[in-house]
């Protein structure tokens, strides 16, 4: 019995959907009258951004530029005993990085404690794969001005000197060169905490304007003299 | 190449387990920080390893040694800022000398005063076979140098006596201190007069910036001459700051100062102090 009304129902009889072609034609007017009404609507409009959206896009955009790529920690490398930041990443392949750290002379033997700030900016012209989301970047090259806080130092020599008597230095700012290498772990999507999405350990061998100076005018100061090592740690969060 | 693969193979079969590898981890950790002088803090970090206060610990040596001598030979050296080279030269010339009893580096030890220097040039000046003292010049004050001096010298004023000859050594580089700090310190001059006067019968004055040169404030240039006559018997005055070898009556009153050249003009002078009188002599090598 059941079976009989299935079969003679009209959704199983194709024949019998011809006769529906009134009810059909009917839907396919209001369909396309739908779509008509669509043209006019304020929705399709808005695909063409005015220049008030355009521009509101645009500084969403600079500003986001801002945000911190990543998180930098490292010691030594003539920017204080422990130095740390944040820092932004660009290019096509993120090979250029701009740090932006402060960092703590401890007070040791000086009559205080003193505070630098560093603008390094680094280049890593290639990175290799590894298995296991590890990666090997061989080379980082930086270069960084360091600028350290206090009275006893200055940027161009006070007007207490007669001229050009300290003018090959400023005791303030120092320029530094370093070469290293990184290792590279994509935390896999599942372990992710807080805000690292990789976490890079790496070296440098740095020196500084001063030393290399020094280096220069006499040859008995060795380059094994003026370098320095420097160990850090990078958390890349976007 | 092959070792280094087979050291690697072997590390990594060594480290298997997690807690080996953090302990390996550890060890490298523990021993980089080992090494902690391959780490930079700053130029201007003032944390000093090697020996401190060597002024005191050389004029008690100097003191000792020269107990009862009535000649003496002092070699003084001056402004050796960068240049190692001519330094270790000039110390190398001066162990070849006879009968030197010390030596006085007169000032502008380092050219930028950074701690590293420091260490370098008293790493070279640790070659003399005699011990010596150091006064800080106008180049020594850059950044923390000042510091660095006194940790590693000690005073920046002080006097030994070697014989029956007292040595004072004054801080003459007032424009380091805007002029607003009592340098030179007539005071210490004064006191100098008379502290342990027993054990002294003439007087030399070592400085690193002479009266009338651009370091010298020279508003008490005249008042400085002025206490200097309170010493017993000042024979004559040293110093260095003008890179040159010359011997000027400074006051046109026959006090003589010497100056003594730069290591890098490679000339060097020695005072033989004999009971008469005293000669200045000029060594170049």
């Amino acid at each position: 019995m059941k079976q009989k009304s299935l079969n003679s129902s009209w959704m199983f009889q194709p024949a019998q959907w011809l006769r529906t072609w009134p009810l059909t034609l009917l839907l396919f007017v209001l369909a396309t009258t739908a779509v008509a009404e669509q043209i006019d609507s304020i929705y399709t409009q808005e695909v063409k951004e005015s220049r008030y959206d355009m521009r509101v896009h645009r500084y969403r955009k600079h500003w986001a530029a801002l945000i911190p790529t990543q998180y930098v920690i490292q010691n030594a490398g003539n920017m204080g005993f422990l130095s740390a930041g944040i820092g932004w990443d660009y290019g096509c392949r993120r090979q250029w990085e701009t740090d932006l750290l402060f960092g703590i002379i401890p007070r040791h033997q000086a009559t205080r404690a003193k505070l630098t700030m560093t603008v390094k900016e680094n280049y890593i012209p290639w990175s290799f794969n590894m298995k296991r989301g590890f990666s090997l970047e061989p080379l980082t090259a930086s270069i960084y001005l360091n600028t350290v806080y206090g009275h006893e130092f200055w940027n161009t020599q006070p007007s207490r000197y007669p001229d050009s008597y300290y003018d090959f230095m400023s005791t303030k700012f120092r320029l530094n060169a370093a070469l290293g290498q990184r290792f590279t772990w994509q935390i896999p999507q599942e372990k992710r905490r807080g805000l690292a999405r990789s976490i890079t350990v790496f070296y440098e061998l740095s020196s500084c304007d001063l030393y290399i100076r020094s280096m220069i005018v006499d040859h008995y100061v060795k380059l094994r003299d003026i370098l320095g090592l420097s160990l850090g740690i990078k958390l890349q969060n976007l | 190449m092959e070792s280094i693969t087979t050291y690697l193979y072997r590390t990594r079969t060594l480290a298997r387990s997690a807690a080996q590898r953090w302990l390996a981890l550890l060890a490298a950790v523990l021993v980089l920080c080992g090494c902690e002088g391959a780490f930079d803090i700053h130029p201007y970090d003032v944390n000093i390893k090697g020996p401190k206060g060597i002024n005191a610990t050389n004029t008690a040596i100097i003191e000792r040694r020269c107990l009862g001598k009535d000649t003496l030979r002092i070699a003084v050296i001056s402004d050796t800022h960068g240049w190692y080279s001519d330094t270790r030269d000039e110390i190398a010339s001066l162990n070849q000398q006879q009968g030197i009893d010390f030596v006085i580096h007169s000032g502008d030890l380092t050219d930028t005063g950074t701690a590293k220097e420091f260490e370098w040039i008293h790493k070279i000046m640790y070659g003399l076979n005699y011990p010596y003292l150091a006064l800080i010049g106008n180049h020594d004050f850059l950044g923390t140098g000042n510091q660095s001096y006194e940790v590693i010298y000690g005073e920046m004023n002080f006097s030994i006596i070697a014989g029956r000859v007292k040595i004072i050594c004054i801080n003459t580089n007032a424009t380091e201190y805007d002029y607003m700090a009592a340098v030179p310190n007539l005071d210490y001059i004064e006191s100098e007069a008379t502290a342990r006067s027993d054990d002294f019968d003439r007087t030399i004055v070592v400085m690193h910036a002479p009266p009338y040169s651009d370091q010298f404030n020279n508003n008490v240039a005249k008042a400085f001459r002025y206490y200097l006559n309170l010493l017993p018997n000042l024979m004559f005055c040293v110093y260095g700051h003008n890179h040159i070898t010359v011997d000027d009556d400074l006051y046109g009153d026959g006090l003589m100062f010497h100056g003594v050249g730069s290591s890098n003009k490679r000339k060097y002078r020695i005072f033989t102090i004999t009971p008469t009188g005293y000669e200045a002599e000029i060594i170049e090598f």
